[in-house]
């Protein structure tokens, strides 16, 4: 296919190196959610992943971020091989991972306090990212006096302070209305536009993931493996409507129709045993 | 935009005192007064087994002057409070190893649960037999009390915390005490703050009893079973009436307006509205 624009470094940022997990159940099952991934990101790129559900793609963001353990392969960053979760590789989760103790402010500063950064300089890193996330009027609100869609743009004001080398999405919008997804959308690539952070997005979504990415990866469930790997080289903000994204879009579907059809027929299994 | 519209704080201000509350308390109290009046005008039981809130008023006035409920407040709110610190110092501290040891947490919250509904009163003969009449087996009885509730309450509070919290924290490069101080005891105040309600009560319950049974010269329940054993009932329910004013103001004053204080900052009260 096209080849992406190559307005992003040319060094490699993230390297996933045949990567495998398998889930093993109490009924002596198991099921291989991941046999051998591998993923090249350059600096500055912006990767969807999309897959049904179960595909084990918030699995494989969680083994890049540290928090989960593969069974074997390696994650590299900088060509430095990584096994525990920090700071570098920041997680914006679903939902809920704001601490409600805390204003926004304070939760913009909770990753520098830990690092030992003095205070002025949090508040500077904290008012920027929080104006940059369009929230400074609510700098002093607590959580639940937010919206979702404020919420998850704390959220990232909360990864972006902490300089990390990529963000790690897990299906950050998936619980948001439409039309918040859409602006959420438009003000994460004018982030990536502005701060050229490497970014992996997860999502379920396959419109979401042809409006943002510079290079979209499916998964497939029934393989554990990398279906197939698309490059969308369309200037942003796109309009998931037009005829070139429709194009890309078909191919995708037709790609994943199998694995839906699997994951669908999996389901029905597992209920008809429950 | 997306902002949705955000009430001040001004919200809260309606659950502070006011003139409505204190017009409906000062018509309970009115109509209490009024019965207990009315019962003793009856004549049913003598004027020493039931005398006339006048002559009660009498009574904390006398027991004022003479200094015998100022004395038996400060002894009391004293031994409550020695208690009560160090029921915390050794439940938080037990609990906190509970989180830690997973097999001893597991044996001790069963251990606890069951000392939990232990009657505190049925301690008393033991600690007269162990430690002997003083302070100190007066203290002894309140520790027992109340510390299994707060051990309890330490554990389960650390071990509910939603783990996302937890995976936030230490994605974020939190870990050993800065994630204690910083993210699991924020976290756990909520319930915390229940537990340690609860205990609180548990020493309290359990101090005046052991003050009466375990008979030394001063401190509230003294006062009470002085008052039993000289037959002056106006005695007995004048320190009656100090203990339940000492419990109403420490559990609506202190623990109530902290626990609100939480609940608002934490957004817990958002869906009972």
């Amino acid at each position: 296919m096209i080849t992406p624009e190559n307005k992003h470094g040319n060094t490699t940022m993230l390297q996933v190196k045949e990567v495998s997990k398998t889930f093993l159940y109490a009924n002596s099952q198991s099921n291989v959610v991941l046999n051998k991934i591998s993923i090249d990101i350059k600096d500055g790129e912006f990767v969807t992943i999309v897959g049904p559900s179960g595909c084990g793609k918030s699995t494989l963001l969680n083994i890049i971020a540290g928090l989960e353990s593969q069974d074997s392969g390696n994650i590299l960053v900088k060509g430095e091989s990584k096994v525990s979760t920090d700071p570098g590789r920041l997680v914006i989760f679903q939902e809920g991972a704001l601490f409600p103790w805390l204003t926004v402010s304070e939760n913009v500063e909770f990753g520098l306090k830990l690092a030992g950064i003095p205070k002025d300089k949090q508040m500077q890193a904290a008012s920027r990212f929080i104006e940059m996330v369009q929230l400074s009027r609510f700098a002093d609100s607590y959580i639940y006096q937010l919206s979702g869609g404020m919420k998850q743009r704390v959220a990232i004001a909360r990864a972006l302070a902490m300089n990390p080398d990529i963000l790690l999405m897990d299906e950050p919008f998936a619980a948001l209305d439409v039309q918040t997804r859409d602006i959420l959308h438009n003000q994460l690539l004018k982030i990536h536009e502005a701060t050229r952070k490497t970014i992996l997005f997860v999502t379920h979504n396959i419109n979401e993931a042809l409006a943002l990415g510079d290079r979209m990866i499916v998964l497939s469930p029934r393989l554990g493996r990398i279906k197939r790997e698309f490059a969308i080289n369309l200037p942003r903000p796109r309009d998931v409507e037009s005829s070139e994204i429709a194009v890309i879009k078909r191919q995708i579907l037709k790609e994943l129709e199998e694995d839906f059809q699997f994951v669908r027929k999996e389901n029905t299994a597992r209920e008809a045993t429950q | 935009m997306l902002e949705k519209k955000i009430q001040p704080e001004k919200r809260r201000s309606k659950s502070r005192f006011d003139v409505t509350d204190a017009a409906n308390i000062a018509l309970f109290l009115a109509a209490f007064v009024g019965m207990w009046q009315m019962v003793f005008l009856l004549g049913i039981w003598p004027e020493s087994s039931l005398p006339s809130p006048a002559t009660v008023v009498g009574a904390i006035g006398n027991l004022t002057t003479n200094y015998s409920l100022p004395i038996g407040i400060g002894v009391t709110l004293l031994r409550l409070i020695a208690g009560f610190v160090i029921s915390i110092g050794i439940g938080v501290g037990v609990g906190l190893a509970m989180v830690k040891f997973r097999g001893f947490g597991k044996t001790m919250s069963s251990f606890a649960v069951g000392l939990l509904t232990f009657p505190s009163i049925a301690w008393v003969p033991f600690a007269i037999l162990l430690i002997g009449f003083n302070d100190f087996g007066i203290l002894f009885v309140v520790v027992m009390a109340s510390v299994f509730s707060v051990m309890i309450t330490t554990y389960s509070s650390i071990r509910n915390i939603p783990p996302i919290y937890l995976r936030a924290a230490s994605n974020m490069g939190a870990k050993g005490f800065g994630l204690f101080q910083h993210v699991m005891i924020p976290a756990a105040t909520p319930s915390l703050i229940l537990g340690i309600r609860q205990a609180w009560s548990f020493a309290w319950h359990a101090l005046i009893g052991a003050e009466i049974l375990i008979t030394t010269l001063y401190g509230l329940g003294h006062v009470l079973n002085v008052g039993r054993e000289f037959g002056f009932m106006e005695d007995v329910i004048a320190s009656m009436i100090t203990i339940f004013v000492i419990g109403i103001v420490f559990d609506r004053v202190l623990f109530a307006k902290v626990e609100e204080r939480v609940r608002s900052r934490w957004g817990l009260d958002q869906h009972s509205e």
